[in-house]
């Protein structure tokens, strides 16, 4: 009789505790469907609120120098195996190696003064775009702080449907 | 969002560990008999004080982020950002953590081997040996030195070393350019160029490395390698955007000397064009709803000398571009005409030069195999008239060992008029450093 007992009581507390971690599992998995959204974010002095696509890769591709006030665009990006990177590389349609040939190029022609720096944090994202006002960067939405700006794309934020940085 | 899975799995440990220490063993019953009542109440307090700290930590995460639960209605309209750090730095010292300052040096090399059917000399350029069958040469080394001055002012210099005959070596000073960048409607840049004729000579410049092919259509050769378009020159020019919306219009604005001195093709002398200053106007637009699509054109007039004919022989010199190119989803095409025309000033006498390239490629993993045909008319009695009647196909691979290291193969067929076709094989071995 004691040991059927002690036997339900653990199995209660097994269930208990899968009951507990699926709950978990799926809070983490909503999580994670979250961080996927990545955000275009300025300096927050920059008044631009929304950019179209093609204005985007046009940035990113280092096609646009400057923003409507005259303010030179200061690109950042995340460096190889972030998720932001990926997206980037999505955005301009290039693998890892057209996108390092690409900028190489684009310094030779004399179209930039050198390769976007690529930060190794979101952290170091934030101070770069808090230290130059003209900086743009794409950061995972969920990692957006203060002196961080969003900016819209095509019209929508984060999360929103149809938002085109998944 | 780690700090809070680990907290709730550090809970759920603990209450099992504590359950299991509540959970009498069959020796020690004796002396700890809590009641059944007791330890049931017991372990419902446990899991009630789970469950209010699991909500508590959800609505936490609901606070920093937003909920996209309902995709058809906007969840977020303003995003809630987190507080700054208060530990960041200032930013003039974070402006100069991710500043770039100093000389920044890159450099292109290859090493080549080619082997033609035919002995006819011909041509020899970056240090391939006319006349010969085959053999290795170094071709251009080329070092870019690039500064950044300020916000919108830079510097760039390429120096490159090139072969020679015999393996001499020489240096040229190919650009040294100070670009000013007001904004993006006009950027300004003085100094030596390479001028805006079409696209090809403002895309891929001198570096092989670039380039898909292992050497760059007749047309497009550079001046000093015998090719028939004034590619350099010392001036000034603009570019910039022109408002246009979606249609993505831009202009090139050139104004300077070129000078060209140009070896003929059959290696017979070499024609000193002695040009006045040229004036280059280009427009291209690259439309928002074709990504890497640029269709433009330009046009270029000089005056320039012929001293074949006579010392004070001056005629015009008037060359129209126009060209499509498309670089998308790993594919590349370029196709470029041109029509060179040369009018004598004391006479009625015009030399028409027409000549064109197409070039497609595809990228699959590592490999660009590529297809290249080209053709080059030139008006016999003109001062172009060593280069003759060349036309043909090109068919290569670019295989990329490593993002800073490939290897090119090529195979030219070029019927040439009134010579035997002429086929080679070029190898090249290209590296940035």
């Amino acid at each position: 009789m004691q040991t059927r007992l002690i036997v339900v009581r653990v199995g209660a507390w097994v269930a208990i505790a899968l009951a507990g971690m699926a709950s978990i599992g799926a809070a983490v998995a909503q999580t994670n469907a979250v961080a996927m959204v990545v955000a275009v974010v300025v300096n927050d002095k920059n008044p631009v609120t929304n950019v179209t696509t093609a204005q985007l890769r046009k940035l990113f591709a280092g096609e646009k120098h400057a923003w409507a006030g005259g303010l030179t665009v200061k690109l950042f990006v995340r460096a190889p195996g972030a998720y932001e990177r990926v997206v980037l590389l999505k955005l301009l349609d290039m693998s890892e190696s057209e996108y390092k040939r690409y900028w190489t190029a684009q310094v030779f022609r004399g179209d930039a003064q050198a390769e976007p720096v690529a930060l190794f944090s979101n952290g170091m994202q934030k101070e770069a775009l808090i230290a130059f006002p003209g900086a743009v960067a794409l950061v995972n939405f969920q990692d957006v702080k203060g002196g961080m700006k969003v900016v819209k794309v095509d019209g929508r934020s984060p999360g929103e449907a149809a938002y085109p940085l998944n | 969002m780690n700090y809070n899975r680990t907290a709730i799995l550090l809970l759920l440990v603990a209450s099992l560990s504590h359950a299991q220490d509540a959970v009498p063993s069959q020796g020690d019953r004796s002396e700890r008999d809590p009641s059944e009542h007791e330890m049931i109440q017991q372990l419902v307090q446990q899991v009630k004080a789970l469950q209010e700290k699991v909500a508590a930590l959800e609505s936490q995460r609901r606070v920093n982020a937003p909920s996209n639960t309902d995709a058809t209605s906007p969840s977020v309209s303003t995003p809630t950002p987190q507080p700054a750090d208060n530990d960041a730095p200032p930013p003039f010292l974070a402006q100069e953590l991710h500043e770039l300052r100093g000389f920044q040096w890159q450099g292109f090399g290859e090493v080549d081997y080619k082997v033609l059917n035919q002995r006819i000399p011909e041509l020899g350029t970056y240090g391939f040996v006319p006349g010969s069958t085959g053999n290795f040469y170094t071709g251009d080394l080329d070092l870019l030195l690039t500064s950044r001055i300020s916000d919108k002012a830079s510097v760039l210099a390429e120096i490159v070393i090139g072969e020679g005959d015999a393996q001499a070596y020489n240096i040229d000073l190919e650009r040294m350019l100070f670009n000013y960048d007001y904004n993006d409607h006009l950027r300004v840049s003085f100094g030596r160029y390479q001028t805006g004729i079409g696209y090809y000579n403002t895309a891929f410049h001198g570096g092989n490395w670039f380039q898909t092919s292992a050497d760059r259509p007749l047309v497009m050769e550079l001046s000093d390698d015998g090719g028939v378009l004034p590619t350099q020159a010392v001036g000034l020019f603009s570019t910039g955007s022109i408002p246009s919306g979606k249609l993505g219009l831009n202009y090139i604005a050139e104004y300077g000397s070129s000078d060209t001195i140009r070896p003929e093709l059959n290696g017979h002398g070499v024609t000193d064009e002695n040009n006045g200053n040229h004036t280059n106007i280009g427009l291209f637009v690259r439309p928002d709803s074709i990504p890497g699509l640029q269709i433009g054109g330009s046009i270029y007039h000089d005056r320039i000398s012929d001293f074949a004919k006579g010392p004070d022989i001056r005629l015009g010199q008037t060359i129209v571009n126009g060209h499509v190119v498309y670089i998308w989803h790993g594919v590349e095409f370029l196709s470029e005409g041109f029509l060179i025309r040369h009018a004598y000033e004391h006479s009625s006498r015009v030399y028409n030069t027409p000549a064109f390239y197409a070039q497609i490629s595809k990228q699959f993993h590592r490999a660009r195999p590529y297809v290249r045909y080209q053709y080059i008319n030139a008006d016999q009695g003109g001062i172009l008239d060593d280069v003759d009647l060349p036309y043909g196909p090109s068919f290569g691979v670019r295989y990329d060992f490593t993002d800073s290291i490939a290897f090119k193969t090529q195979l030219d067929h070029t019927v040439r008029k009134g010579e035997p076709d002429l086929n080679g094989l070029h190898m090249q071995l290209v590296f940035k450093f």
